[in-house]
């Protein structure tokens, strides 16, 4: 038997092979599976090994180099480039007139990235715990919360606001220290101490939590996050792009080569509508009462006192801060993180007789010509109301009653008018509603009315409650703020302005909305504010300034508490809203301070220093001189 | 054609495959090239004796080599005896033997002498009949003394491709198949005791090694590196590869033994998968041309000689590449051209040249 095999790949001579015996040619003339007893068939076995292992090597490569390339080279990467994110500098926040409110300190800190720790790493964290006397569990409790959820190239502070004497031990030390670096971050400064604190906020270490949303994921570690205030609505604003510090390293964690960094860019600086002396101004005055101020340019709604107190420091608060004064801020019965001006929710008491008035003058309720007589009490389904001046104020009428705060004028106007209607007024002055302030966590204030109280307790609207509805009490809360926006109303005659804090809000953002409320109908309530300040038996006598006409309003506002027997013992919160100049209105002040007693004699001087100073830093010398000056 | 060849016919008959022997070594110098070029300038050198070597092993007929087998194989065995007390010592190893400037391994050229020595005694009687059980444990005893003093150097890697040149040679010898089954019973049986026996005498590096071969991720910086990062290294070249100035794993020496045990990493981060599947063609091309030598042999001896050859090729590059690629354990088996070794180099042209002795000699 003859049988030719040819091997084109190899030489040029074709192969002849002859064999007496069985056919040769494994590949050919024998199926694979047979048994084999010949030299020529046993190398088959051979060669089915050979076959299946180069088709595993193939496979395997293929998964290896195609399927899953990706992620080898990135661990490639992460093998020999060493990234260190420069974190960028935050903004800086200024006031309107340029003062730096909050800046950046530079702060070193101890990081550790995952990449560059060798076996000893045990070692190395004893040795950076000497180095730093902290216990070294304090170092591995840090560094162990979020080395799962970074990339092992990233640094991950462990101590942060390190001592010069720390820093000098690390540094010495940093030969071996394998994965440790020093890095620089920025850290928070507020140069005014806990001046405005509420409104600025503060800046917190990136939690585990935000490392893992899509908005801070890409984040350095160490950087600091807002997480209340100004810090928190604009952070987005403030933080800036960070840079990258790369590196090309070996096996050993030398540097190779040092690749062109890219640098961080700063964030934007906030310029604010605050006037930060006016700020102090109105902090001065409110003490450690706890209470707020608010001042607000009436014309464009920018924002120039935002005040709460009892405050803090956020200095203390920011970044890295003890728990032991965290834990005492919170538990703190004064509050003082809570931010009175925007979530404080309190009667309005009096200031809300400019709302009954308006809604008044609307029905046909009050007409400012029609007078009044006043004996102190009314009497409603066999129940008194007493005004709060005994024996009452006789003969009134609309202009005296606003002076006065007649509360048994407003109490009849109330009844008349009913619930629906003032709280449709009430709403009108922006009540109810956030004013949309560029601030987190702002409050709304309660606006009731028959729909309401159905809802909320399940009962009619009884006609007793329209009273003291009319003179701000019962079910109404507002907040500060809300109440200087009301009072810009009143002064631009019919203006609703957003408050606003940023000084060049974007084009568009301007939210006013006329009121459609007539003119007429303000011409009253003006003289009547007027009164309040500028007469000698009005109740906002205090405020009175010689060289700037106010307006404004008092208001004591019942505290009605649910804690506690004594109740009726409480003091109540003092109001004065108002606004100035008169005649061509450029500011809008509310004070509130709690439990304070009479607006007019506790909140009304905190207001007068607010008006003080601004006519002392704006108008006074555009003014033209007095007549007593010129001489 | 029994005596002398004529150098012409030689060059002609076999142009294609020894295009492919000396793309392989290009191939291999390249590699030798971009991790340093010192070893690319002594990996050629050592290439050039290879290629002088490897032709006068053409002149010299393959029978000679089977004749002379015993002498060469004892020779063998003494310098190994040689190396274990006057040896040199490098890297915690005593492998080699110097000559003036030059540093030979014994081990490796053992691998040939045991092949022909096994082909010469057992290969030249009727093939039709297996081997029987005396035989078998003489080929055993033949293999494990050179075999046990390799792996007293400590070369692990050699001493077990000792035994694949054993399983190899027994696996196409034939063997009868009682005794087969006889022999594959008392393995199993025998394997808890001889693994006992086994693993009290590995190194702990070499048992490091295996038990990290089973789970090589768990330890990622520790024992498990070096099949990690040759898998970074593999898996970073991707389908075109990263070139040669590219390929960062190596210039920033990541990889542990890139030069030797792991070139072939080094190559597959460098020229990717297109390469890899290149020079795993270029292999596949060798193999095929030893087994169709062996296959259209006429003398036993012959087809024993190239077939076996042929194997224990194969399977140097193949357990050399799934150790690269995370398949297999790093045992230390260089892969045939690629990894850097001159002993080797020699060891592999000298083997290739058989190959092509026994086909210029044996054919019609």
């Amino acid at each position: 038997m003859k049988s030719t095999l040819e091997f084109p790949l190899f030489g040029r001579r074709p192969l002849v092979l002859q064999k007496d015996s069985a056919p040769v040619g494994f590949l050919r003339d024998r199926p694979v599976w047979n048994l084999p007893n010949s030299p020529q068939g046993r190398f088959r076995i051979l060669l089915v090994l050979i076959a299946i292992g180069v088709a595993i090597l193939l496979l395997r490569l293929f998964a290896v180099q195609i399927t899953e390339h990706e992620k080898y080279l990135r661990l490639a990467n992460g093998n020999i480039l060493r990234i260190v994110p420069l974190p960028p500098l935050r903004g800086p926040i200024l006031d309107r007139n340029g003062e730096i409110l909050v800046s950046n300190n530079m702060n070193f800190a101890v990081s550790i990235i995952q990449f560059g720790l060798k076996d000893d790493e045990d070692l190395v964290m004893d040795r950076l715990s000497r180095d730093l006397g902290v216990p070294v569990g304090m170092i591995e409790d840090t560094f162990d919360k979020v080395r799962d959820v970074l990339p092992p190239y990233l640094p991950i502070p462990v101590l942060s606001h390190l001592t010069i004497p720390q820093l000098a031990r690390v540094q010495m030390d940093l030969w071996r220290l394998h994965g440790v670096v020093i890095q620089a971050i920025p850290d928070r400064h507020y140069m005014k101490g806990d001046l405005a604190a509420h409104l600025l906020g503060y800046v917190g270490s990136l939690s585990v939590a935000d490392m893992k949303n899509s908005y801070a994921r890409h984040f350095p570690p160490g950087t600091g996050i807002g997480k209340t205030g100004l810090e928190k609505q604009y952070d987005a604003l403030l933080q800036g792009t960070p840079g990258e510090d790369r590196n090309l390293v070996n096996s050993q964690g030398d540097v190779v080569k040092k690749l062109d960094p890219t640098l961080p860019t700063e964030g934007h600086a906030l310029k604010l509508t605050i006037d930060w002396r006016l700020q102090k101004v109105a902090e001065d005055a409110l003490g450690d009462r706890k209470g707020a101020v608010v001042a607000l340019d009436p014309r464009n709604g920018q924002v120039l006192v935002l005040a709460s107190h009892p405050s803090y420091d956020p200095n203390q608060v920011s970044g890295t801060m003890s728990r032991q004064l965290w834990s005492s801020l919170l538990s703190d019965p004064r509050r003082p993180l809570s931010d009175r001006a925007i979530q404080g929710l309190y009667p309005p008491g009096s200031v809300f007789k400019i709302v009954t008035t308006m809604a008044g003058l609307d029905t046909g309720a009050i007409d400012p010509s029609r007078p009044f007589f006043c004996n102190g009490i009314l009497r409603l389904h066999g129940w008194d109301f007493h005004d709060w001046k005994k024996g009452g104020h006789g003969h009134i009428h609309l202009r005296k009653a606003i002076m006065q705060s007649c509360d048994i004028f407003f109490y009849r106007a109330g009844m008349e008018i009913g619930p629906d209607k003032m709280a449709s007024m009430a709403r009108t002055f922006g009540l109810g509603a956030k004013t949309g302030i560029d601030l987190p966590s702002e409050s709304t204030g309660t606006v009731p009315d028959r729909k309401w109280k159905k809802k909320r307790f399940g009962q009619p609207w009884y006609p007793g409650e329209s009273l003291p509805f009319a003179i701000g009490q019962g079910y109404l809360t507002v907040t500060p703020l809300e109440m200087a926006r009301l009072m810009a109303v009143v002064a631009t005659q019919g203006l609703l302005v957003t408050p606003h804090l940023l000084m060049n809000a974007p084009a568009g953002s301007d939210k006013t909305v006329k009121t459609g409320l007539p003119l007429e109908h303000f011409g009253p309530v003006r003289e009547g504010l007027w009164e309040v300040v500028n007469n000698p038996t009005g109740t906002g006598r205090p405020v009175k300034m010689k060289r700037m006409e106010i307006a404004g309003k008092t208001g004591t506002a019942q505290v009605i508490s649910n804690r506690g027997p004594a109740h009726h013992k409480i003091r109540a919160h003092s109001w004065f809203v108002g606004f100035a100049p008169f005649s061509d209105p450029r500011i809008v002040v509310a004070v509130l301070i709690e439990n304070g007693g009479d607006g007019g004699d506790t909140a009304g001087p905190v207001a007068r220093q607010v008006f003080k100073t601004y006519y002392e830093d704006y108008l006074e010398a555009k003014a033209a001189p007095t007549l007593t000056e010129r001489k | 054609m029994q005596g002398t060849v004529p150098a012409g016919y030689i060059l002609r008959s076999n142009r294609l495959f020894l295009i492919v022997i000396l793309l392989m070594i290009v191939l291999g110098l390249v590699t030798q090239y971009s991790i340093d070029w010192h070893l690319a300038f002594r990996q050629g050198v050592w290439a050039l004796a290879g290629i002088g070597l490897f032709w006068i092993c053409l002149l010299i007929p393959y029978k000679v080599f089977l004749e002379k087998s015993p002498y060469i194989y004892g020779i063998l065995l003494v310098l190994l005896l040689l190396v274990r007390f006057a040896g040199h010592e490098s890297h915690g190893a005593r492998r080699w033997l110097g000559v003036g400037p030059i540093m030979i391994q014994p081990s490796e050229f053992m691998k040939l002498a045991l092949l022909l020595l096994l082909v010469t005694l057992f290969g030249r009687e009727a093939a039709s009949d297996g081997l029987r059980v005396g035989r078998i444990l003489m080929a055993a005893a033949l293999t494990m003394v050179p075999a046990y003093l390799v792996s007293k150097q400590p070369d692990l890697g050699t001493a077990l491709g000792l035994v694949f040149t054993l399983v190899i040679f027994l696996i196409l010898r034939g063997v009868r198949s009682h005794t087969f089954f006889l022999t594959f019973l008392a393995s199993v049986t025998a394997l808890p005791v001889a693994w006992q026996l086994i693993w009290t005498h590995l190194h702990s590096f070499q048992k490091d090694r295996i038990r990290t071969f089973l789970n090589p991720e768990a330890d990622p910086t520790g024992l498990g590196y070096h099949t990690l990062q040759s898998m970074v290294a593999v898996g970073s070249g991707g389908f075109l590869g990263q070139g040669i100035h590219g390929a960062t794993q190596v210039k920033f020496r990541y990889l542990p033994g890139a030069s030797t045990d792991f070139a072939f990493a080094v190559f597959s981060e460098e020229w990717g998968f297109l390469g890899a599947f290149l020079l795993i063609a270029l292999n596949v091309m060798i193999v095929w041309y030893g087994f169709d030598t062996a296959n259209s042999s006429r003398d036993p001896a012959g087809f024993l000689l190239a077939s076996g050859l042929t194997g224990v090729f194969g399977l140097s590059f193949l357990i050399n590449a799934g150790m690269v690629v995370g398949v297999l354990p790093v045992v230390g088996i260089p892969m045939p051209f690629m990894s850097y070794g001159g002993s080797a180099l020699l060891m592999t042209m000298v083997g290739l040249a058989l190959i092509v002795n026994v086909r210029l000699r044996e054919k019609g």
